[in-house]
């Protein structure tokens, strides 16, 4: 090969360019490319024929970065999903316990009243003088309500 | 309608260019000048040819000393066919255009 023409050399570095740029898979058809070059004696032509090199490897280039990005992107969405398949057995694991039904609540005891406590002494007969005046209101509504004690006495 | 594989203008014509000398070797750089297709479209047509098994590719020998072998190609089994399906439907359309 003459390099001593500069549209030759311009188009051999071009080649060389080329070759590097082409992923490892392909680079037999970069050389291919590259080797063609010697077989073209008119300098012009072989420069349009690296031109041609250059965007070849670059095409080349840019399909194999396209079908890995693919790749890596398939891959993040299944290793997200296994993730969230993972998480999602854990919670079902340890939520176990927690997804049964609650305890009954203990019946309500419809013996007691539930008008408040009584006031603290219920004396029905004269000592009624003796609460503070306070309390004898209480005293009294409380002995006047009947479904109280008319529960106590139905059972 | 999805585009059949291949159907492209410059496609067409490398496989009919291939389809003249079904069984010899051919290099890029012929194959350049009797389609008229430029080394940037020729070789990734030709890398995708060989991927689908259309195209067969292998390493020749310089003829001379001091040159570097050379890459050549020709159409496999199915590249041929292929290839003769297109020519017989380019034949038909260009009846059918002479006709109408």
């Amino acid at each position: 090969m003459n390099c001593a023409r500069p549209w030759r050399l311009l188009a051999v570095k071009l080649a060389q360019h080329a070759a590097r740029v082409v992923p490892g898979a392909r680079s037999p058809w970069a050389q291919a490319m590259q080797h063609e070059l010697d077989y073209i004696a008119d300098d012009p032509a072989a420069l349009r024929w690296a031109i041609g090199c250059v965007l070849a490897s670059y095409r080349a280039r840019l399909a194999d970065r396209l079908s890995f990005g693919a790749r890596t992107a398939w891959r993040r969405v299944a290793a997200s999903g296994a993730l969230m398949l993972l998480i999602g057995f854990a919670l079902l694991d340890n939520a176990g316990g927690q997804t049964a039904p609650p305890a009954p609540r203990p019946p309500v005891d419809e013996t007691t009243c539930d008008l408040g406590s009584p006031p603290p002494v219920l004396c029905r007969s004269g000592c009624a003088d003796r609460l503070p005046t306070e309390m004898r209101g209480a005293r009294d509504d409380h002995l006047k309500d009947d479904s109280c004690s008319s529960k106590s006495k139905t059972r | 309608m999805p585009r059949r594989p291949n159907s492209s203008r410059q496609a067409r014509t490398l496989l009919a260019a291939l389809l003249d000398g079904p069984g010899t070797w051919r290099h890029g750089y012929d194959l350049s000048k009797e389609t008229g297709l430029r080394s940037g479209t020729l070789y990734p047509l030709l890398m995708r040819l060989s991927e689908q098994g259309l195209l067969e590719s292998r390493w020749q020998e310089a003829e001379r000393p001091g040159l570097p072998p050379r890459h050549v190609y020709r159409l496999t089994a199915a590249g041929l066919a292929l290839a003769r399906e297109q020519a017989l439907e380019a034949m038909a359309g260009e009846r059918a255009g002479a006709l109408a």
